[in-house]
């Protein structure tokens, strides 16, 4: 579905903000993006998104290589990927209804398909009763459920979630983890940058880390990371809760130490 | 795909709306740039008729007595085709003469009156080398050529008024272009406020594949309302102020040839909307591709 090869991508700076980066996503995977900020877990979303192209390198989307897209069929690649960011980016003067309806208009679906369309994934998201809403009536939660609406509305190939939870206190955080992972079920390949160590650790999916551009672990059901100050979890914990976040000891198959290791090519992993 | 019409026009109006303060100088700057420049043209064109009517090309009129003798005319005939300084001559018997005084006094129907055929002098109407000969070729007429009335040049103040009117009409037209441009320049800036005013909406519309030109679109036709809405206003203000000039005309019965057929006031009103378009496109276009990145 994804496929980075040899990405390399700098901005002004001298450090590049990707550096030769390699890596397969398959179809139906949910990939946690860490690292720290300046990290380039958005250089690597945005790359996806072809805001921006690599200096070097190729980046492959359902088989296409996306830097031999002509400028005007950017838009049509964009329709394959639905966005989720930290600050919702919800439209302030217009329902929530209209805010997911909003994204299939302007791709110029009929009205018959965007009313069905909305109705069915506002229920998805469990926002049905609150159509009528604006987004400075809901609560921080809603609201990033209102932007999922919108982004999984066009039933896109790939979510792209930039830090969906940053704004949001650990239950709340459950309950979008929870809505992520039922998208995810539903076959639609799940890629999020975070910072959020609870839900790395309890969600247990693959995980890619990058530092300073480079990618430095790539693991199936792996965890945040490790040191003194490390969150861990324990095994057997279900895979939507914090609850266990601050629980027990290593597993041996999540090892972070054989984690350090950059070349395992994961697979997407076992629930 | 096809970019909807409702969304489109639902999208434009609601931005004018939005921004009515900065679409209302815009217009306003339209509307009186297009109406100076619809006036200027209008001047023109009136000013050329009058002339045109005036001096005909004609550099120096000989007029004969009413009354004078066929041996009369033949011999000023002579007198001219020996004169250098007149290139081409034609002669105008009482009909044809008469005829002319008619249309230039169109507008005192009295003179007319007094006029008949007969007592109307015929007429040389002569073309001279240089405009400058005609003071002393009219002199030469003037002193007492027998059957010869009176030999006149077109007179100093045609002359003046024309040069006049050519300034007035410069200065007509400098100001027009001043205040196109700088009508270019509002709308253009309407179109960046409302692009600025709505960069969120642009940003979800890019995030999830708005094509180029369905965001583009109602910007785009944003500016060409507001050019058209002013010269629409500057089609009216030509309009007004040519009945007000030609109502003027036809009650104190000057200048009747100043009034201008309806065929030309169209073209006028059109190259005015054709203007309009012109400018409310050029400045959108131009925001649309300096401060929307799609």
């Amino acid at each position: 579905m994804i496929r980075f090869d040899n990405v390399t991508k700098s901005y002004k700076n001298l450090r590049p903000a990707l550096d030769d980066i390699s890596l397969e996503i398959q179809k139906g995977e949910f990939v946690f993006l860490v690292g720290s900020s300046g990290s380039g877990k958005t250089t690597f979303l945005k790359l996806l998104l072809r805001e921006e192209v690599p200096d070097s390198g190729t980046v492959w989307v359902a088989g296409r290589d996306i830097g031999e897209l002509s400028q005007w069929r950017v838009p049509y690649l964009r329709r394959n990927l639905g966005c989720i960011f930290q600050d919702f980016r919800l439209l302030p003067n217009k329902t929530v209804t209209e805010n997911v309806a909003f994204a299939l208009e302007v791709i110029g679906r009929p009205r018959t398909v965007v009313r069905t369309q909305v109705a069915q994934v506002l229920d998805l998201v469990g926002l049905g009763e609150k159509g009528d809403r604006i987004p400075d009536e809901l609560s921080g939660g809603e609201q990033q459920r209102v932007a999922v609406a919108r982004a999984f509305v066009n039933r896109p190939l790939v979510l792209l979630a930039d830090e969906p939870t940053g704004n949001l206190d650990p239950a709340t955080t459950q309950g979008i983890m929870k809505l992520l992972d039922r998208i995810n079920r539903t076959g639609t390949t799940v890629v999020m940058a975070t910072h959020d160590v609870g839900i790395v650790d309890t969600m247990r999916r693959r995980v890619v880390q990058l530092d300073q551009g480079r990618l430095v672990r790539d693991q199936a059901r792996g965890v945040y990371g490790f040191g003194e100050d490390m969150t861990v979890s324990s095994r057997g914990v279900p895979a939507i809760s914090v609850a266990g976040a601050a629980g027990a000891g290593y597993d041996a198959s999540g090892d972070p130490l054989t984690g350090r290791v950059a070349t395992v090519r994961a697979r997407r992993g076992t629930r | 795909m096809a970019v909807s019409f409702e969304y489109v026009a639902k999208e434009t109006a609601t931005n004018l709306w939005r921004n009515r303060m900065m679409a209302l100088a815009a217009i306003l700057t339209v509307a009186v740039s297009l109406s100076l420049v619809g006036t200027a043209l209008l001047l023109r064109q009136a000013v050329n008729r009058q002339i045109g009517q005036w001096s005909n090309n004609v550099s120096l009129q000989i007029f004969m007595d009413a009354g004078a003798t066929s041996t009369q005319v033949t011999s000023v005939r002579s007198t001219i085709a020996q004169t250098p300084q007149i290139t081409r001559c034609s002669y105008l018997d009482h009909a044809q003469s008469y005829a002319q005084a008619k249309q230039v006094l169109a507008g005192s129907p009295t003179a007319i009156a007094a006029l008949t055929p007969a007592t109307t002098p015929t007429v040389f109407k002569c073309q001279l080398k240089s405009p400058g000969d005609a003071a002393t070729v009219a002199t030469t007429f003037n002193s007492g050529v027998p059957g010869v009335y009176k030999a006149t040049s077109p007179s100093q103040s045609i002359r003046v008024m024309q040069q006049v009117t050519n300034v007035l009409q410069l200065i007509l037209l400098v100001v027009a272009i001043v205040l196109l441009v700088s009508s270019l320049v509002l709308i253009l800036n309407a179109i960046r406020m409302a692009i600025f005013a709505r960069r969120r909406e642009v940003g979800v519309m890019k995030l999830v594949g708005a094509t180029n030109w369905f965001i583009r679109v109602p910007f785009m036709l944003e500016g060409l309302v507001q050019g058209v809405l002013g010269a629409l206003a500057a089609v009216v203000i030509v309009l007004l102020s040519n009945v007000g000039v030609s109502y003027l005309i036809r009650r104190y019965k000057v200048l009747g040839s100043a009034v201008l057929p309806v065929h030309d006031l169209v073209v006028t009103e059109l190259v005015v909307m054709l203007i309009g378009v012109v400018v409310g496109v050029a400045g959108s276009s131009v925001a649309v591709r300096r401060f929307l990145d799609v």
